[in-house]
């Protein structure tokens, strides 16, 4: 297999190259100028370590993938041109009201708490760029009112006055009957032919999502139209050139629902943090390869921590409404939390519980912790792993930032010195103590509200941070293995490499499976399956249109299930593609109910208030060639590495300073372990070894940290 | 000399009337000791060992924050499983007690005042329910309760209490909240405006075991879904809120075993105390003095009226002292009364929901407070005062406070939430019940209670329908699911009401237009239960103006989806326009106060409301003139209002402002404010009258003096002013409207028939 994959980051273009079983891993900087010269210096890179010219490369691979933050940054900053959006009449201030809440969504949770001062950000589509249409259609598809087509004419005249440069569609129950979104579509282009216009694109709310719910599918299409074109401009030249080193087949880009796509079948929206999305894929690639159980993926960077959930039992954690940047959309993307703690996250003092707060203010990069000399006065996480003796200060992010381990005291002893009578590396050891636990309070609630519990799950820990963080917190949760993963510094990147290409459709249909008034079992097995079928002829022309053999596409059929009238469904993976009996309804809502039971307690399920499928979905998808790796955890064999110094660092739990060795990198080489306490630093990473812990090293970079056997009885 | 009478008891006959009394009391109703006291409990014993001596602090706030994680956990839980619309839509809490009943913690996300009144239960179960043999306490115990006369915002909402034993030890209660809706009172949806005696509330559950040991009692559930008009969401949402509460306890007991008993105790008691501890240092920091607004409401729900909300506030060192002594009475047979406990809800959520919202929210915040009403008044009202509509006492006792704090702290160097006028506080929504479109009946609300408009802040304007004040992150939901489950479309879902603003140099966030009407039902019926129809529900602050008053309308004898097949060209998605061009031949248009009991309605007639503004914030004629543009632009405002009240001119054809004109014309209305104004001995000379105008149906005190009440009683020879103290004022009773409009009618037929008999006769 020979295949390049790329994560486009806000700050570093990574990419991985697999190459008939050699596996390259390397970065460069992320030109937003241009993304191909970063692309092609990364690249470049890796070619030098094959030996081989970047355009021979791209001639004899068989895809280019690409994961990019791109789309969240233009959101982010605001660079997108003047949408206009038609409105069912009487739903005119739907989109600025943002279901009342929308002033807080993507806030911490003081600001949201903080109603005084709760204001909504400024919006993608401001009221005077909406206007309304007279139609309506109801619940069940029903034309109520017919839609004025002089109206709709009077509409895009207004909008097109107005400046809109892009158009987006979304009448009332549109995804029951998209008759008038579609008709006001044919009166644009019979009004505005593109030679008058130019190519001012035109969104349905229907095509982008199949779900109800008028707001978030509204503003799905407007963050969809919004970036369209940036993503589009900005894709298309790395396609082209990608044309002009030779390479002919078709650009993928990843999406957040976990598949991918080639450009042309890829929504904008569908890119949004289609990077940490790829660094999900990658560990589930891994726990299936190395066969690791439960796994809760996890990725602590300078100013975030995200985590992702990958069971066992293969059920698939999806948000159906997540928040992006500030706005809820409607897009079924592969669950994702994101915690503000990092190692720029800013430590102070709570006058309240006279105790040590960390977050969720950070310092970022710009000034950063105080130790990095630049203006920060603040102390954050990372001065405190300074004080603790965790970090080189000379070898800090590879020797690029010399630490300052007095403005760290200084910082901490301004901000605390007041009113805790403590050595700084003592507040130190409080704050690294917080954020471990916040970190795994975040994680444990993640866990727990979906019914699994933290210690039955490997902990994978990526990011430039989490190496350094990770014992402290799995130490919280009980959980007793954490594995830094093969190419960590590259892992989504790696992700995109595995991920099959995939597409999904669904459809919101409300079929009732089991009435709780009359006890009857839903039995229209030709309406269901006729839907699926649908669904898969929809997924298979997708592929198809790609290129790929129909005798390839396979389908997961999934169902959003409910009790009685709950909002939030679960989804249910169906054992079979069609309903051949009521046999199978039974079988659907037993699994259902399994599904239930686990994550809301035993008994918590309540069938008598009727059982409702509210979606139907279908993904679609082609399963290529993957990364093979030799993960297999470590058997005992492994050889102790040798220190090349040592120095005093302080833990928690452990009185005073602690004469601790310290490793660099050739103690990561495979086969080798080092017990802690121990420090491993390499030019990107600090791995800290915490006492009770252990590290052994695997292929490929995997290196394991292992809570010695005491380390767990003392915690029975 | 000895009393000859005391003599005749020795100790072993007191011993034996006490015990006799103790066994023949008759019902155990709201204890006066557990429902005056807002308080924390003083500390036991035990939690004085544990906080006497040297404390790791940040230990003790890792405990209370992995509580709260907990509590969220079970919020999330319950957000996605609850049936109702009130958890679907936000309106929830889970909270945690310490053993003697304090609030000590709350999820982050929900309803701060559900948990804040549910100490009044736990303190009852604890007293009362603990050692008797027919009840008791145990592990695996739940108890159900709504009645708000034991604590509880009103009887909507639902909670369930679970202690929590460690080591065989009750160390602490927990709960979940959710509003429930539909509860069997006299109207569907929980919130009956037209309630006429404290029996027509719905179902009121004192607090009582629905959970024996782990099982659910199937007998008493029977029972609640048999008093409801929805026994599936009863049942379905009961479980909700048991597996909640039981994650919770989950969490805590787990958090027993790793950090132990005695960190626990000391953590929650310690939360408790650092509160408080921050509470009157914030007090001390305000300048003490006396603040003093008077607020009216204009509506028992059935009637025009006013009634009195007054309010004092005394900053004295770290003290406060909330005075609402003056208020009006309590009616014996309308719904609007609040209890005291939920009165003194809207002072907790103005405090820490607007004043202190970075504060962790625990009852001991209270602890500082003093609150003083009369008995018998509208806000401390009697055990057979209906209280189907108690949110109207809380929530004009949060407004007094909100207006005050904004005065109390303007200049203070250090603000914790921004300087704010009064947030819109009135569920301008409709309430629902029939029969849905998959043969179900429901009885709830509609989620447009979530919209009320922030007030303006001393910064910028207010935010447009953003959140009910007492909910945070709550939810206007999306229509399109909504439609899903009831027979009733908005037709006009989300329009903002166009010049319905508090103005002021900042504005207050408007509100929008609701229209709906029923459709595929054999029976359906709406409700809307505000007031604020004839006088505005909040004032502005700093010479902004109050909100608007907002009517309901109502096209009835019509079938407007048949009107919009046939003749497609008379419907408008604009209730000024279908109210001012009555456009459905036949049809009869109306409008009415805010507060209409349940009524049926036939398929496509047609209810409209608004959703409200809160207060503007200081003088129109400072405002923005680009600012008053941009809203005539966006259709927020028609250019007449920009006019006559921002006395902003502008080019009509283009909406730019003519900024020297404006200018001119601002100035010219400050001369003329000049010459309307009146020096204030002369106004008040002009206007103060000695008592309320005999014609006003007026509830309350009349000027400085809040120990005279005045009302307007119904005797036999109809409306009577009386003023006395409030415990010398006859019970307020008010007949039923309609039985007045029958009268009246039946006096105007009389009247007719006296003069076709003389012309009869002639």
């Amino acid at each position: 297999m020979k295949r390049i994959s790329v994560d486009i980051g806000g700050t570093f273009t990574d990419c991985f190259v697999a190459w008939d079983g050699r596996y390259i891993q390397s970065k460069a900087l992320t030109t937003h100028h241009n993304l191909a010269q970063g692309f092609n210096e990364a690249l470049d890179h890796a070619c030098t370590t094959l030996d081989l010219r970047r355009d021979s490369v791209l001639h004899e691979v068989d895809s280019v993938r690409y994961a990019t933050t791109l789309g969240t940054n233009a959101l982010i900053e605001r660079r997108g041109p003047q949408v206009g959006v038609i409105v069912t009449a009487g739903f005119e201030a739907t989109i600025p009201l943002s279901r009342g809440r929308g002033y807080g969504e993507g806030l911490d949770e003081l600001a949201k708490n903080d109603m005084s001062s709760g204001t909504r950000p400024d919006p993608l589509v401001p009221q005077t760029l909406i206007r309304p249409v007279d139609e309506r259609i109801d619940y069940s598809g029903e034309v109520l009112l017919e839609l004025s087509r002089d109206g709709v004419r009077r509409a895009l005249r207004e909008l097109v006055d107005a400046g809109a440069e892009a158009l987006v569609v979304c009448l009332t129950n549109a995804v029951q009957n998209p008759g008038h979104e579609l008709a006001v579509q044919e009166i644009f282009l019979a009004e505005y032919p593109a030679h008058q216009l130019g190519a001012i694109p035109m969104l349905l709310s229907h095509q982008l999502s199949g779900r109800k719910g008028e707001y978030v599918r509204a503003m799905s299409a407007i963050v969809d139209a919004f970036l369209h074109a940036t993503m589009y401009h900005a894709l298309s030249e790395l396609e082209q050139n990608l044309r002009d080193h030779g390479y002919s087949r078709p650009m993928l880009v990843i999406h957040n629902s976990g598949g991918m796509a080639q450009l042309n079948s890829t929504d904008a929206l569908q890119t949004i943090h289609s990077g940490p999305v790829a660094g999900i894929s990658a560990s589930e690639h891994l726990a299936t390869q190395a066969s690791l159980g439960n796994v809760v993926a996890t990725d602590m960077g300078g100013t975030s921590f995200d985590i992702g959930l990958v069971p066992a039992d293969g059920v698939k954690h999806y948000d159906f409404m997540p928040v992006i940047d500030r706005w809820l959309v409607s897009v079924p993307m592969i669950h994702l939390v994101t915690l503000g703690a990092g190692g720029g996250s800013i430590a102070s003092y709570n006058r309240l519980h006279q105790s040590v707060s960390v977050g969720p203010r950070s310092a970022g990069s710009d000034p950063g912790p105080a130790c990095y000399d630049r203006g920060g006065l603040l102390p954050t996480v990372t001065d405190a792993d300074l004080l603790l003796g965790y970090l080189t200060p000379e070898r800090y992010a590879g020797g690029q930032i010399k630490l300052n381990p007095q403005r760290s005291e200084f910082a901490i002893d301004e901000e605390f010195g007041d009113y805790l009578d403590l050595e700084p590396v003592e507040v130190a050891r409080l704050i690294k103590a917080e954020v471990d636990e916040q970190m795994a309070n975040g994680m444990a609630k993640e866990l727990r509200i979906r019914g699994y519990l933290p210690a039955e799950f490997t902990m994978l820990a990526y990011g430039g941070n989490g190496p350094l963080h990770c014992c402290g917190i799995a130490r919280h949760l009980g959980i007793d293995r954490v594995l830094a993963p093969p190419y960590s510094s590259v892992f989504s990147a790696l992700g995109a490499g595995n991920m099959p290409q995939l597409h999904i459709h669904e459809r919101s249909v409300p079929l009732v499976f089991f009435d709780a008034s009359t006890k009857a079992i839903f039995t229209d097995f030709t309406r269901f399956n006729g839907i699926v079928a649908e669904l898969e002829d929809k997924g298979r022309a997708d592929l198809r249109r790609q290129g790929l053999p129909e005798t390839a596409v396979r389908h997961r059929l999934e169902l959003d299930m409910r009790y009685g009238n709950q909002l939030v469904t679960m989804a249910v993976v169906a054992q079979k593609p069609r309903l051949d009996g009521i046999g199978d309804v039974v079988g659907l809502m037993q699994l259902f109910a399994n599904d239930y039971g686990r994550r809301f307690g035993q008994g918590s399920q309540s069938p008598e208030a009727g059982i409702r499928a509210t979606t139907i979905r279908v993904a679609s998808y082609v399963q290529g060639d993957t990364v093979e790796f030799d993960t297999a955890p470590p058997d005992g064999s492994a050889t102790a590495a040798a220190p090349v110094g040592s120095r005093l660092c302080h833990f928690a739990g452990v009185a005073g300073a602690v004469d601790t060795p310290v490793f660099d990198e050739s103690a990561l080489e495979p086969g080798r372990s080092v017990p802690g306490p121990a420090i491993v630093t390499t030019p990107t990473t600090t791995y800290l070894v915490e006492p009770g812990w252990r590290i052994e090293t695997g292929a490929h970079g995997a290196i394991w940290f292992l809570a010695n056997p005491r380390e767990q009885e003392d915690r029975q | 000399m000895s009393d000859p009478g005391a003599a005749q008891f020795t100790p072993q006959d007191q011993e034996g009337v006490a015990a006799f009394l103790a066994g023949t009391t008759l019902f155990l109703g709201p204890d006066p000791e557990i429902m005056n006291d807002h308080r924390m409990a003083p500390r036991t014993a035990d939690e004085d060992r544990l906080l006497s001596g040297p404390i790791d602090a940040n230990a003790l706030d890792r405990v209370r924050k992995r509580i709260v994680a907990g509590l969220d956990e079970a919020f999330e839980m319950m957000e996605q499983t609850g049936a109702a619309p009130g958890a679907k839509w936000g309106d929830l809490t889970s909270a945690v007690y310490s053993a003697s009943g304090d609030l000590i913690h709350i999820s982050t996300g929900g309803v701060l005042a559900f948990a804040s009144v549910l100490h009044y239960p736990v303190r009852f179960i604890s007293k009362y329910w603990a050692n008797d043999p027919s009840v008791g306490i145990h592990d695996g115990d739940a108890f159900i309760h709504n009645d708000a006369r034991y604590g509880n915002i009103h009887n909507t909402d639902q909670s369930m209490i679970l202690p929590v034993f460690y080591d065989g030890e009750l160390i602490a209660w927990v709960a979940t909240i959710i509003h429930e809706g539909e509860n069997g009172a006299k109207e569907p949806g929980g919130m009956p405006s037209s309630s006429e005696s404290a029996y027509d509330d719905g179902i009121r559950m004192s607090p009582f075991k629905i959970v024996e040991r782990g099982q659910i009692r199937r007998d008493l559930l029977t029972f609640l879904q048999n008093s409801v008009r929805e026994p599936k969401l009863q049942y379905q949402d009961l479980k909700v809120k048991l597996y909640s509460a039981q994650r919770i306890k989950e969490r805590l007991v787990a958090l027993l075993d790793e950090v132990g008993r005695d960190a626990f105790v000391a953590s929650l008691r310690k939360s408790l105390e650092d509160i408080e501890a921050e509470a009157r240092r914030r007090i001390a920091e305000l300048p003490d003095g006396t603040f003093r607004v008077n607020f009216f409401s204009d509506s028992t729900l059935r009637e025009n009226v006013l009634l009195k909300y007054p309010c004092a506030v005394t900053v004295k060192g770290d003290e406060l002292t909330v005075d609402w002594r003056g208020a009006a009475p309590q009616f014996l047979n309308r719904a609007f009364n609040a209890t005291l406990g939920t009165a003194k809800c809207g002072l907790g959520q103005a405090v820490l929901g607007f004043f202190w919202p970075d504060l962790p929210r625990g009852i001991s915040v209270m602890n500082p407070m003093e609150v003083l009403t009369d008995e018998g008044s509208c806000i401390n009202p009697g055990l057979e005062a209906p209280l189907g509509q108690s949110l109207q006492g809380a929530f004009k006792t949060f407004g007094v406070v909100q207006a005050l704090f904004a005065k109390m702290q303007y200049s203070c160097p250090e603000k914790y939430g921004s300087l704010i006028a009064p947030w819109f506080n009135q569920i301008n929504t409709f309430l629902f019940g029939g029969l849905t479109q998959h043969g179900e009946f429901v009885g709830n609300v509609c989620a447009d209670l979530n919209g009320m408009g922030g007030g303006a802040r001393a910064h910028r304007d207010g935010e447009n329908s953003m959140a009910p004040f007492f909910a945070a992150m709550a939810d206007l939901g999306e229509q399109e699911i909504i439609e899903d489950d009831v027979p009733f479309l908005q037709l006009i879902s989300k329009k903002i009401k166009r010049d319905a603003q508090g103005f002021g140099k900042h504005r207050g966030g408007m509100g929008y237009e609701i229209a709906v009407a029923a459709r595929g039902t054999p029976l359906w019926g709406f409700a809307t239960v505000s007031s604020g129809s004839k006088f505005p529900a909040v004032p502005g602050l700093f010479g902004g103006y109050g909100c608007p008053s907002y009517p309901l309308a109502k096209i009835k004898g019509v079938n407007v989806f048949q009107q919009m097949q046939g003749a497609p060209r008379n419907w408008s998605f604009d209730f000024e326009t279908l109210m001012n061009a009555q456009p459905f031949t036949g049809a009869r248009y109306t409008t009415h106060h805010m507060g209409m009991g349940f009524e049926l309605a036939d398929e496509g007639e047609v209810y409209m409301i608004c959703q409200g503004s809160g207060g503007g914030y200081g003088d129109v004629l400072e405002r923005d003139p680009e600012a008053v543009m941009a809203d005539v632009e966006a259709g927020y405002l028609s250019p007449e209002t920009a006019r006559d009240v921002y006395f902003v001119v502008s080019d009509p054809a283009t909406l730019a402002v003519d900024l020297a004109a404006t200018e001119a014309a601002r100035a010219e209305e400050r001369q003329a404010r000049l010459g309307r104004g009146r020096p204030y001995g002369d106004f008040v000379n002009e206007w103060v009258t000695p008592e309320p105008p005999q014609h006003l149906p007026y509830y309350g005190s009349w000027g400085d003096d809040n120990s005279i009440i005045h009302a307007t009683a119904w005797t036999t020879q109809g409306p009577v002013r009386v003023s006395g103290p409030m415990n010398q004022l006859p019970q307020i009773m008010l007949p039923d409207p309609n039985l007045l409009a029958l009268a009246a009618q039946q006096a105007r037929i009389a009247e007719l028939e006296a003069r076709l008999q003389k012309l009869d006769g002639q």
